[in-house]
């Protein structure tokens, strides 16, 4: 994280108000309804019923939260496996190369006809494009653990376990960690996709209904709020990160 | 091959029990080649025992499979008639307890995500599960207390130079309060100022601390600094051409014993500047030169 918080916190209020200048001189400029003033689109969102935006968007966290705890689940044991024995490696590394190219959103109508609409298909989607990124960097990050550190542990008497719990584990975690921080970004951007169907909450359907409702306002508090869960997000990883990477940054 | 292999099954329950370090009859190779061997050897414990030897002379080896980083080694290993090397000993039917090592490698070996208390506890934990929370933590506490990293102990090895890495690293190894401490090349990587300062503390933790200690290294000086008997080990294992040779020469037993004896009761500071340390290191940097010459006639 940044040495001095204080200042990293000021530099990134200063970007925002920035930001929000530029657009109120854009939508003065423009003056359509396609951008509304940031003044508007606040008064849009302070309107909101809380209780149903909460809904919205504790909705759409939690299908994240399902997709990348499928994906951990699903990815940490060939990762792992990778990493430690070559002949697992040696079979898995062709499938995984040639599946990892693969844009995963392109697998979307796929994913609407086996998991059908329902919440099933989101999370799978989450899943299914973090599963990859994960299964390579567990395999990295247990790769790159130096040999003697399993050795002095060997000699100690450790057994399988205990070379597990205290070595291959945290290498695997921590390359796990930044590659969660990396690809959240992606399955943040299809959790939009996927919330346009079969169903009506999420921060997805939120948008996309105030657009259908040529509400643009609401829509475009509905980007805002979708930018602001996304940035929680991010600090949680961030924080996480923090906390049980001290030995690293 | 089988019968070789069976010859060396019976020479491992064949070790004298109650001695010091014991090799019977060890080889050790890698993908079938071997680097070294056969050894036999004998040393009295407690003491510290350096090994010299050129680079492929397989030092590091005999640690290893001392380590029990080596499962597949030939002959036998043993201390105080315990086999080394991660075999089980029969142990449990004979109520034995396996031998405890302490192990510290050239880069030093500590866990990264670990600070450096939490390091010597997670090793004091694997080593001795039996005893107390408390009295592990107080262990670890006090020999980074001793090795001089007191207010360090949250630090992880990142934060650490080399010196102090090893010094952890050290710790860690007395801390388990081992039956055997192997130490390979474990000051090679620092200079030469932060090594000296190693060595007066790792003397001076045996001395807190005695037990065996096998100290591979390739510096002639620092072999007869720190060792009471020096071990010089020939280049490469030896094929039944060599062997006979290397019986008809000094080497008995697969490789050569200096005495140090009289070096090992001086006082650190006054070993670099006494005359049996000239001569020591003298003799040894020629012995090694005609090790080296020997084999390169084959």
């Amino acid at each position: 994280m940044n040495p001095d918080p204080g200042r990293f916190v000021l530099r990134l209020l200063a970007v925002f108000a920035a930001l929000h200048a530029l657009w109120a001189l854009l939508a003065a400029l423009l003056h359509r309804d396609m951008l509304p003033s940031p003044l508007a689109v606040y008064r849009a969102l302070f309107a909101l019923d809380g209780g149903e935006t909460l809904l919205h968007i504790g909705t759409s966290l939690g299908r994240v939260f399902a997709g990348i705890g499928l994906a951990l689940l699903l990815g940490l044991l060939p990762g792992l496996l990778m990493g430690r024995s070559p002949r697992w490696n040696q079979l898995l590394d062709p499938i995984v190369y040639l599946t990892y190219p693969v844009p995963k959103i392109a697998l979307l109508p796929v994913a609407m006809l086996f998991l059908g609409l329902g919440e099933a298909s989101k999370i799978g989607m989450i899943a299914l494009i973090l599963v990859f990124q994960i299964i390579i960097s567990v395999r990295d990050g247990v790769k790159a653990i130096p040999a003697n550190t399993y050795e002095v542990l060997t000699s100690l008497g450790a057994g399988r376990m205990e070379r597990f719990l205290h070595a291959t584990l945290p290498g695997a975690l921590s390359s796990m960690l930044s590659t969660l921080r990396i690809s959240l970004g992606t399955a943040f951007s299809v959790l939009f996709f996927t919330e346009i169907y079969g169903t009506e909450h999420g921060m997805g359907y939120f948008i996309m209904d105030a657009w259908l409702r040529l509400d643009y306002a609401e829509m475009y508090a509905g980007i805002l709020l979708f930018s602001a869960a996304g940035f929680a997000l991010f600090l949680l990883v961030d924080l996480i990160e923090h906390r049980f990477m001290k030995w690293r940054a | 091959m089988i019968e070789q292999a069976a010859a060396a099954r019976q020479a491992r329950w064949t070790v004298t029990p109650g001695a010091g370090f014991a090799a019977r009859g060890f080889t050790a190779g890698y993908d079938g080649v071997p680097v070294i061997g056969p050894l036999d050897l004998d040393l009295p414990e407690p003491g510290i025992y350096t090994v010299l030897g050129p680079s492929g002379s397989g030092k590091s080896t005999l640690l290893r499979a001392a380590a029990g980083l080596l499962p597949d080694y030939g002959g036998s290993l043993a201390l105080g008639g315990r086999p080394l090397g991660g075999r089980k000993s029969g142990g449990a039917a004979n109520g034995q307890a396996a031998v405890r090592v302490g192990f510290v490698p050239q880069n030093y070996g500590l866990l990264p995500w670990q600070t450096a208390v939490r390091n010597i506890r997670t090793a004091l934990r694997i080593a001795r599960p039996e005893e107390p929370r408390a009295v592990r933590e107080e262990a670890a506490a006090r020999w980074l207390e001793r090795v001089g990293l007191g207010g360090l102990e949250r630090r992880y090895p990142r934060e650490l130079s080399g010196g102090q890495q090893q010094r952890v690293a050290i710790a860690r190894a007395f801390a388990v309060r081992p039956d055997l401490l192997l130490l390979d090349e474990p000051f090679s990587a620092l200079d030469a100022v932060t090594r000296e300062g190693l060595q007066r503390l790792l003397l001076g933790s045996w001395r807190a601390q005695p037990s065996t200690m096998l100290f591979v290294t390739h510096d002639v000086e620092e072999a007869v600094l720190l060792g009471r008997r020096i071990l010089l080990l020939p280049e490469g294992a030896s094929t039944g051409d060599d062997r006979n040779r290397a019986e008809a020469s000094m080497y008995t037993g697969g490789l050569l014993q200096i005495d140090n004896e009289a070096l090992a009761g001086l006082p650190f500071e006054d070993k670099r500047d006494s005359e049996k340390f000239q001569e020591q290191t003298r003799a040894l940097r020629g012995l090694l030169r005609e090790g080296r010459g020997t084999t390169h006639e084959s």
